[in-house]
């Protein structure tokens, strides 16, 4: 099978359209692709077609930008620095690689008018800087639409800058803390080799010296954040993690300095350069995961479309999504996207609320039924009536609840962080107490003592212990595809004794049976061949099966193709006109099967859809239950067909033909039993039972509202990874029970013997270091045995896949 | 042992240059993207000298 030189789809039979590029003919699947090639090639630029490494998206066809220019959009969008020098942020769908990157600046930099193109590939943000008065800004994404790309603007409130400052200046900080503390601690061996061979006073007081040099931006520069925070925490009148990090900093800092001055007896310069460089560590592998969240609203926030086409007593007009009022009346064309929260005024329609909701099926909407912001019209035109916009769209409801689930502070972090608060007051009580005692009996060992205690017992170790350990298990999922939206999800699914799974959706995938489909006229493998010729280029579920069902055949082409009803499809194959679908649309209900083909003759062919475990589920289950986890199946669908895939997969079944209120009066019934229950589903019918459950897990391909009420989000095809992220969330558990009993203990052990005089500065400092290197030490374990890290043989391709 | 009055300073000089080096590199945007300009090599740029 040809495949498109530009987008990568198969080509009809009966198209030959050729692109010529580097002075060869490439064949095209149609002719937005050709225009695409040909430009790209035109402006010399078809080194992108070498370098890139996925293939592009089929341009869009003609799309109308005029609403990006008008004033109402660019004011939330576009920042002016000054009436010929205009600066936007756009997100842009399609950016997959590094060479569309390249492409975009390259097509946009040669436009007469543009000043810069910055693109950040990782992002999908593109930064434009242009100019007003000689190019709109409208023909500027006319322009890269014609490349394939679609742009999407972003709130100017969203300009990127503001993320990228804080990316910058946490990396410097903690490049000033790693140097700096290497330095000192170089310096600090020299004393401790000195206070055991001797030394020379003068040349002492010189590595002192040095040793502050080097602290000194450690403290005032890279520790600026703690100081800062520790503060915003004394005027708001309550205690944060900062205080007692920065107060311990400040007299760590401050008493060395005194000592050095008085040539006292120890210094611990190396101390604090270390302990700042470790908690900075720690911060920043946790901003960079808050961005890469941050990520994931900006992809929920696209979900709505930019403009919208409002009717008007003269005709209609192209507006920015933000200007549409409460009561206005707004068309919306077929596959295209809902632009606000409505009422359908228009005759029924099926809507796609899949990428909200979930629901792969399409609903059917009639007139006076609600539609929501974001779904997809799959018929039209449709007439809207606005209802609710904007911030109150059940959309920004969503972004809002994922936003909140991506910035709130797990509860576990709070408790550790409650811990060490405690007990740093307990110490620097014990330390005024101390030097209050010593004071009384031997003013001359007063300080050091008091110092002592204040060092040895630094809650550094406390602090690190929970983070170290979670931002560690974090990392280590992440890169499994495994995304962690809620930090205590981790903690809960370690407890989990039993996992409950949704079956369609999540352990089953939809499937063409060629075996018992009943072919009425002429060849099988013909008929699945236009079967999924009508269906190419959709994403519903039983067109991918049927594509996958037609394999390497050359797949005719379709003319006059129409989506009807949301029930079928219909279109033009060899001169005949077919209709696929329910047996209701294609023949008015007279057939046996699920899915099926007709021409103007009557049936061709009915197909069999059956549900098909999807790969790694059955590893997945049967994992967890090697573990001793508690497994069964929980599902909406009929019940033969549940306990079918119940068997098939060695499960038992808790409930069929549920209701979502039956499913959580099920999961409340095992949670009472004493279970610690995680639910494992996609859909918008899980989304209370997900709710419900005490730990929830959703599947990437399923609904944003599901993720939104979940802990943790698992690619589909990873199912089998679902094992392994409970064997790191149980480790994690482990290692910070190790961490907090080690600090605990080494407390416990080492400040009354500071506090009786008997531990001198500089042993205190060692065991300061120590016990902190220990904390981080032990979490870097975590993922570093086989069983955690182990990558699987990829699972065998399905019979029918072309490789 | 003088000679530490001498390598040690001259290190710290080193210490600073290279941290000076670094704050420039993450300011002029060397850290913000780690993947596209690695395939910039790989193209004949063409562009146009601006007018």
């Amino acid at each position: 099978m040809t495949r498109c030189f530009h987008c990568g789809e198969a080509i009809p039979e009966g198209v030959a359209i050729f692109a010529t590029v580097a002075g060869a003919d490439e064949p095209v699947c149609c002719p937005g692709c050709k225009a695409a090639a040909d430009w790209i090639a035109g402006l010399g630029l078809d080194g992108y077609y070498r370098m890139r490494s996925e293939p592009s998206l089929r341009p869009p066809e003609s799309v109308d930008f005029s609403a990006w220019d008008r004033p109402a959009l660019r004011r939330l969008h576009v920042r002016e620095h000054a009436r010929d020098r205009a600066e936007i942020v756009f997100l842009v769908e399609g950016l997959r690689c590094a060479a569309c990157g390249w492409l975009i600046e390259q097509t946009l930099g040669r436009v007469p008018g543009v000043r810069e193109v910055a693109v950040n590939a990782p992002a999908r943000r593109v930064r434009l800087e242009f100019d007003p008065t000689t190019v709109s800004l409208a023909a500027l994404m006319q322009r890269l639409a014609q490349v394939g790309y679609m742009p999407q603007p972003l709130d100017a409130g969203a300009l990127d800058s503001a993320r990228t400052r804080e990316d910058r200046d946490a990396l410097k900080r903690l490049i000033v803390a790693g140097l700096g503390a290497m330095q000192a601690m170089m310096y600090a061996v020299a004393l401790y080799a000195g206070s055991f061979d001797g030394i020379e006073p003068a040349t002492r007081d010189f590595f002192r010296w040095l040793g502050f040099l080097v602290a000194t931006p450690v403290v005032l520069y890279s520790a600026r954040p703690f100081f800062a925070g520790a503060w915003r925490a004394l005027k708001a009148r309550h205690v944060s993690m900062d205080t007692p990090v920065a107060l311990a900093i400040a007299l760590i800092y401050a008493a060395s300095l005194v000592e050095t001055f008085l040539h006292g007896s120890d210094i611990y310069f190396d101390s604090v350069s270390m302990f700042v460089f470790f908690l900075l560590g720690a911060r920043y592998v946790e901003m960079r995961a808050r961005h890469r969240t941050g990520d994931l609203v900006d992809a929920l926030a696209r979900l709505q479309p930019s403009t919208a086409e409002r009717l008007t007593e003269s005709g209609s007009e192209s507006v920015g999504v933000h200007e549409l009022e409460c009561g206005d009346r707004v068309r919306v064309a077929a596959g295209a996207a809902i632009p606000a929260d409505g009422v359908l005024v228009s005759g029924a329609c099926s809507v796609d609320e899949s990428l909200l909701t979930g629901e792969s099926v399409p609903v059917r909407r009639n007139r006076g039924d609600a539609v929501i912001a974001g779904s997809i019209a799959l018929e039209g035109p449709v007439e809207i009536r606005v209802e609710r916009v904007g911030a109150d769209t059940v959309l920004a409801d969503i972004v809002r609840m994922v936003t909140r689930a991506a910035t709130g502070k797990p509860a576990l972090v709070c408790e550790a962080d409650l811990r060490a608060r405690r007990f740093v007051l307990r110490v620097l009580a014990l330390t005024l107490v101390t030097a209050l005692g010593w004071a009384y009996f031997d003013p001359s060992r007063a300080f050091a003592a008091a110092l002592s205690v204040l060092v040895v017992s630094c809650p550094c170790a406390f602090a690190l212990a929970v983070p170290t350990a979670l931002t560690r298990a974090v990392a280590v999922l992440a890169r499994r595809g495994v995304l962690v939206v809620d930090g205590d999800a981790l903690d809960r699914i370690a407890r989990a004794d039993y996992f409950v799974f949704d079956k369609t959706g999540t352990l089953t995938r939809p499937e063409i049976a060629p075996a018992e489909s009943l072919v009425h006229r002429g060849d099988a493998a013909d008929a699945l061949a236009i079967a999924a010729a009508l269906e190419q280029g959709s994403s519903h579920p039983l067109a991918v099966a049927l594509r996958e069902a037609a394999g390497a055949a050359r797949l005719p082409f379709v003319a006059n193709r129409r989506n009807v009803e949301g029930a079928g499809v219909s279109g033009r194959v060899h001169g005949r006109n077919y209709r696929l679908g329910n047996a209701a649309f294609v023949t008015g209900g007279d057939a046996r099967l699920d899915l099926v083909l007709a021409d103007e003759d009557g049936i061709v062919a009915e197909f069999a859809v059956r549900e098909r475990p999807r790969a790694g589920a059955a590893r997945a289950l049967a994992a967890l239950r090697a573990d001793g986890v508690g497994v069964g199946v929980l599902s909406g669908d009929r019940a033969d067909r549940v306990d079918a895939i119940a068997r098939e997969l060695d499960t038992s079944v808790l409930g069929s033909g549920a209701t979502a209120a039956a499913k959580v009066a099920r999961l409340e019934a095992l949670r009472s039993q004493g279970h610690f229950v995680a639910m494992v589903g996609d859909g918008v019918n899980d989304a209370p039972v997900l709710a419900a459950a005490d730990v929830a897990i959703a599947l990437t391909s399923g609904a944003a509202i599901a993720q939104a009420a979940s802990g943790l989000v698992l690619a589909a095809e990873r199912l089998d990874e679902l094992a392994r992220v409970r064997i790191v969330a149980r480790r994690m558990h482990t290692v910070l029970s190790q961490n907090l009993n080690w600090a605990l203990g080494y407390n416990l052990a080492a400040v009354p013997l500071a506090a009786l005089g008997l531990v001198p500065p500089w042993l205190a400092a060692i065991g300061m270091s120590a016990s902190s290197l220990v904390v981080v030490l032990n979490s870097l374990r975590i993922g570093a045995t086989r069983a955690e890290t182990r990558r699987e043989q990829p699972a065998a391709r399905l019979a029918g896949v072309p490789a | 042992m003088n000679i530490i009055l001498l390598l040690i300073p001259l290190s710290i000089v080193l210490l600073v240059a290279g941290v000076a080096a670094l704050f420039w590199a993450i300011d002029h945007a060397q850290f913000d993207d780690l993947e596209t300009p690695g395939l910039m090599p790989l193209t004949d740029d063409r562009r146009e000298p601006p007018p």
